[in-house]
């Protein structure tokens, strides 16, 4: 595999492109590698330890006094409190939109009415979670970039 | 709390509008021969506090989903009819023009019920997809790196 690397201008986002003839193990593993480089959390599954990119995580809930990791078909489990998620992962995209969960924006695909001012967030693997009304004003914010 | 007060009030309003019109509707069909005083505007008013009177009692604890969200709309709506019936009708004697009268004023109140829900969900739905537009907008900024 050749590798190719070229400085693009700084008001661009930074990206990474593989040419590849097919989606394999070996190009898996790749990304897999960049996506731990962007940020990563510990997690458990079954008793084992993992190590789950944060650009994979499509949101948090806490449960009684646990938390779950929930990726597009996975859930993992972890030792941290909800608020502490808050604070390692990154503010533009992930919000608190209840009491009990922490979503990432970039994996919401649609915004719907849930009754009572309520809405659903739904996400890129079929998935709704509820945005509490308290929360709603901060999400409209964050959304329209309107944050102070 | 200041949530909660906001909705009260909003279903508040958007009951006595609708008791209005269910009113003429019905007093037409049912009585059109009918006169009344200005003590008739003091209705909408009073049946527009006792709608809300469920929605003040009952508090959820926590986060309902939103099949657990219809069954506690339903529950207030029927809390609504007994109280309705009970103000309106209670202590007279029951007989086949009162059984008409309150059996129009029940479906009455559950149209009027599913109105305001209906009402309150078009509000919301035409945030959502003013959300959905600014959220397309906010990943188009992220993946551009703006």
């Amino acid at each position: 595999m050749d590798i190719e690397i070229k400085t693009i201008d700084k008001d661009r986002q930074e990206y990474i492109e593989i040419g590849c003839w097919r989606v394999d193990e070996r190009v898996n593993e790749i990304v897999r590698f960049v996506k731990l480089k962007q940020g990563s959390v510990e997690a458990y599954k079954d008793e084992k330890r993992y190590r789950i990119p944060l650009a994979d995580i499509l949101y948090i809930e806490a449960v009684d006094d646990r938390c779950f990791i929930y990726l597009t078909d996975d859930c993992f489990e972890s030792r941290k409190r909800l608020y502490e998620f808050e604070s390692i992962l990154p503010a533009e995209h992930y919000i608190r939109i209840s009491k009990s969960v922490v979503v990432n924006l970039m994996k919401i695909v649609q915004i719907k009415p849930a009754l009572n001012g309520r809405f659903l967030c739904h996400l890129v693997n079929g998935e709704n979670v509820i945005v509490s009304r308290k929360y709603v004003p901060d999400l409209k914010a964050r959304l329209s970039g309107d944050t102070k | 709390m200041k949530d909660r007060i906001k909705d009260i009030l909003g279903s508040f309003f958007i009951s006595v509008t609708l008791i209005n019109v269910a009113m003429l509707v019905l007093g037409s069909i049912l009585m059109p021969q009918q006169q009344f005083g200005y003590e008739v505007f003091i209705y909408p008013l009073i049946y527009g506090v006792i709608g809300i009177i469920p929605a003040v009692i009952v508090r959820e604890g926590r986060e309902l989903s939103v099949k657990q969200m219809i069954i506690r709309h339903v529950i207030q709506m029927l809390l609504t009819v007994v109280l309705l019936l009970a103000f309106m009708f209670g202590g007279r004697t029951v007989d086949r023009e009162l059984l008409i009268i309150a059996a129009s004023v029940a479906v009455s109140v559950m149209i009027i019920y599913a109105g305001v829900v209906v009402i309150s969900w078009f509000l919301d739905k035409k945030t959502a997809d003013r959300m959905t537009e600014d959220l397309i907008r906010f990943q188009e900024r992220q993946n551009s790196g703006l």
